[in-house]
């Protein structure tokens, strides 16, 4: 990986997280890319690369024209919704690393609390003849409709098939929760919850308890890249990316890879594992802490063991010992997570990772070296790992 | 008629009334009628006509050598005569008590419980006589179904040398058509308008019921959803190397040929996975609905319903078998319903079954088909069996199910499970909601008794989607081990 070490996250910059912004998401688009900027110390003029998600509806040429930017050298987006933010990142470390921009931008804005509920799914989409539309034909007829509802397909047969239980799901939404509850930026911030809250919350789609699922959230979170070499003058300690990597692996659909051989791994997340593992030259032993996506608990287990923390189907073991909380041997989604903080499509958690390279999370971890951090499961996804500089 | 906030009030002299009338039933209990013999003898013709309606496979019913012990009640069943039905003998107590309620307006009748007691199996050329006992009548109740009192008779079989081969407990309702219990209140607004006078159905139409989320094809997919309107589970066949591939693609991923075709398939699968979605519900779905991954015996998965089973049933590895829905104007859908293993060749021994073992569940389509052969062939001629006007002018929504055929598909389905010699000694069942053409009933059970001389205990459930239909248990008595092989005893 010829890029690797040669680029960092220089700037972190968000809004509030809520339940109703009482904005646009333009709005928080904007405010969160002048906030990475500032983060910084970057002119946003200065800025003439962009690389968002395809889900995102704030434009790169919207967030531009606000900002003054006079020009953009290159514009990219990366499709599959929370799949996308280590790519992104991956995008704009390529950009800067081969000279094609100075400075990218990656953002991604959005009220999917108070306008559209994201967790609502695909009952009422627009259909064509084109293959991403039809590609619902084969489970939207039967009900099959949510992103819960997706995930809770894989987490029946993973428990099946390695006795896994909704507890051992449920110990990922206490941790989470615990270190939401000292964030004040977090949904969860001073509410904790119990394995027994858990296994009380209502069900969404079984075996998933409400508090198995991450939030719907309001809010915008911004990241820029750039060169190591220019990031020695700027005002923050770089968070030096020592890989970025994308996944798809052999008959991959999207959120329902129902139809391969074995349904309890990632076999996507595989493939971003292997790359990040051989480009930066570490393993799991390097990783002082994670950011493990967890838009619904039963996914990280099966992330756990394709990264070769634990064997496959022993991740509940490795929960269960208590290694994600703080304290243990690879805690992770320090901020709260997707299911505590707030969930803006993975970007939070990378933002996360940053701090914990600063040394500036609310749950440091002490003598950190190096982040993993992973996008969104079951579609086609990407990941990143964050180190210190030299 | 007084208004009341509290208990209802009691008219002292209509409670006199009721008392009086009560006590004339009473007095009747007890009486016991004159012997009838069964016009014909037990025999094949009859046999072979109730296994085909219930789909009964047990080969020693099926070649003559005994009659299904289910059937005791069906050999001296009055029937039609001359197209006519039988007017009742007024010599017989249930008779005499049904006629007193009728005139009392009590005009109504449902079964509600069945107990049948075998005492030995019979065999072509058996005459029976029946004697028929009124056991009990029960004072007024108020059940969801109306006002009424249940009629509990004995009837007591025996063969042409005065033998016992059984009995039979049965218990009616006779209720009062139009006083059950409402089971779902009235909207105030539709009140409103039947209080002024006014048709809610014609003001407040319902609106139609939202469709499922439509499928997309196009010309690449045609083929499958094709099938689906055909009642065929088509799934895509590359023709190089006879690879099978679900969802289709445009060329086989493995040689890249874009030769393709399809297999029908056979519709058998089993569960893979599956959730069960709560929330958010869609008002297209009846819930609790369950999304399944089944794998079909061919090899390939797909996303599929399971219909006719609670979720506390499912159980990964479970056989199923494909229906179809027909959910909008050109579109069907696959579903799948449990699916009972073949009937077991070798009957169970009794050393192989342990308390808790559940039996395989088995749903069972209620077809108009299966209401009306099953009545005739239980010999059961009640026009709400077979005649939709006449169901629904005494207040039913369809046809439904007579309480025999629920026995006999009970029994069909135990028998499945135990094997061609498991003997029967009781069959003991209570009705719930009606089995109504178009819905499916899932049977389920466990045993739960196993006694030192083989007889084991059953108990079942058989519902639908309105809830339980059947509940009942079953004892019978399965060869031991030993007795099977040619050395017992030694």
């Amino acid at each position: 990986m010829k890029f690797a070490r040669e680029t960092a996250i220089v700037g972190i910059g968000a809004t509030e997280f809520s339940k109703n912004s009482g904005r646009t998401p333009m709005q928080l688009a904007t405010e969160a890319c002048i906030a990475a900027c500032a983060d910084a110390g970057v002119d946003p003029k200065l800025v003439n690369g962009m690389s968002v998600f395809s889900a995102e509806k704030n434009t790169e040429i919207e967030v531009a024209r606000n900002l003054g930017i006079p020009e953009l050298t290159f514009f990219s987006m990366i499709h599959h919704g929370g799949g996308a933010p280590g790519g992104v990142v991956q995008q704009a470390a390529m950009a800067v690393y081969t000279g094609v921009a100075d400075y990218v931008l990656c953002y991604r804005a959005f009220n999917e609390r108070s306008w559209h509920r994201f967790g609502s799914g695909v009952q009422g989409r627009h259909q064509t003849p084109e293959a991403f539309d039809i590609s619902f034909s084969w489970s939207s007829p039967f009900g099959l409709l949510t992103p819960a509802q997706w995930v809770a397909m894989f987490a029946t047969r993973y428990m099946h098939q390695y006795g896994a239980t909704s507890e051992d799901f449920g110990r990922v939404a206490v941790a989470d929760r615990r270190h939401a509850a000292t964030n004040p930026k977090a949904f969860f911030y001073e509410k904790p919850i119990t394995l027994e809250d858990h296994q009380n919350s209502r069900w969404i789609a079984e075996p998933l308890h409400l508090l198995d699922c991450c939030q719907e959230s309001d809010g915008g979170q911004a990241l820029l890249i750039t060169t190591v070499d220019r990031a020695r003058d700027l005002a923050q300690k770089p968070a030096v990316i020592a890989a970025a990597a994308q996944g798809v692996a052999e008959d991959q659909h999207m959120m329902k890879s129902y139809y391969r051989d074995d349904i309890t791994g990632i076999p996507e997340m595989g493939v971003v594992a292997r790359q990040l593992w051989s480009g930066s030259g570490l393993g799991p032993a390097d990783i002082q802490t994670a950011t493990i996506y967890d838009h619904f608990t039963p996914l990280v287990l099966p992330q756990l063991e394709e990264f070769g923390f634990c064997a496959p189907g022993e991740a509940k073991d490795f929960i269960a010992d208590g290694n994600i909380e703080i304290g243990g041997g690879l805690p992770i989604n320090t901020n709260g997570g997707q299911l505590g903080e707030a969930y803006i499509h993975g970007m939070n958690g990378i933002a996360e990772g940053v701090r914990q390279i600063r040394g500036s999370s609310v749950n440091q971890v002490p003598d950190v070296e190096n982040v993993l951090v992973t996008a969104g499961t079951a579609v086609p996804t990407s990941g990143l790992i964050l180190t210190q500089p030299d | 008629m007084t208004s009341s906030t509290g208990a209802a009030e009691v008219d002292p002299a209509e409670q006199a009334a009721k008392e009086a009338f009560f006590a004339e039933l009473v007095e009747m209990v007890g009486l016991t009628g004159s012997p009838k013999v069964a016009r014909d003898p037990v025999n094949v013709a009859t046999v072979h006509n109730w296994c085909d309606a219930m789909s009964e496979a047990n080969p020693r019913f099926r070649a003559g050598e005994v009659a299904p012990p289910a059937m005791l009640n069906v050999w001296t069943m009055p029937g039609l005569l001359m197209g006519e039905q039988l007017p009742r003998d007024m010599s017989e107590p249930q008779y005499q008590v049904y006629t007193k309620l009728d005139d009392a307006g009590f005009s109504s009748v449902v079964a509600v419980n069945s107990e049948q007691v075998y005492e030995r199996y019979l065999v072509p050329g058996d005459v029976l006589t029946q004697t028929t006992t009124l056991v009990d009548v029960s004072p007024e109740k108020a059940t969801a179904l109306g006002v009424g009192h249940f009629v509990t008779t004995e009837v007591a079989y025996t063969d042409a040398a005065g033998a016992s081969v059984g009995s039979v407990f049965f218990r009616v309702l006779k209720f009062k058509p139009g006083t059950g219990r409402r089971t779902t209140k009235t909207d105030p607004k539709r009140q409103a308008l039947l209080d002024a006078g006014l048709d809610p159905d014609e003001l407040m139409p319902a609106k139609p019921r939202p469709k499922r989320p439509m499928p997309q094809w196009n010309q690449d997919q045609a083929w499958h959803w094709e099938g689906l309107r055909a009642r065929e589970l088509r799934i895509q066949r590359f023709t190089d190397d006879g690879s099978l591939l679900h969802p289709p693609a445009n060329c086989n991923p493995a040689t890249q040929s874009m030769d393709y075709d399809y297999i029908v398939a056979s519709g058998k699968a089993t569960l893979y996975s599956y959730t069960v979605p709560h929330y958010p519900q869609i008002p297209a779905f009846d819930y609790p609905m369950v999304v399944g991954l089944v794998e079909l015996e061919e090899g390939v998965r797909l996303i599929t319903n399971i219909v006719g089973v609670k979720p506390d049933q499912l159980e990964i590895g479970m056989p199923l078998e494909v229906c179809f829905i027909d959910t909008h104007d050109d579109v069907t859908l696959h579903q799948f319903r449990p699916a009972a293993p073949a009937p077991r060749a070798d009957t169970l021994v009794a050393s192989a079954v342990a308390v808790g073992d559940r039996l395989p569940l088995a749903s069972i389509p209620i077809e108009p088909r299966l209401i009306i052969s099953t009545a005739l062939a239980t010999r059961d001629f009640q026009d709400v069996h077979h005649d939709v006007a006449a169901a629904k002018a005494k207040g039913s929504k369809d046809i439904f199910m007579n309480i025999l055929t629920s026995s006999g598909l009970a029994a069909r389905w135990i028998g499945d499970w135990a094997g061609p010699d498991a003997t029967f000694r009781r069959l003991k069942i209570g009705l719930g909601v009606p089995n109504y053409p178009g819905d499916t009933m899932t049977m389920s059970g466990s045993v739960t008794e196993v006694a030192d001389d083989g007889a084991i205990t059953i108990g079942f459930t058989g519902t639908n989607a309105l809830g339980a239909h059947i509940t009942g248990t079953a004892e019978i008595v399965l060869p031991d081990a030993g007795a099977t092989g040619e050395g017992s005893g030694a």
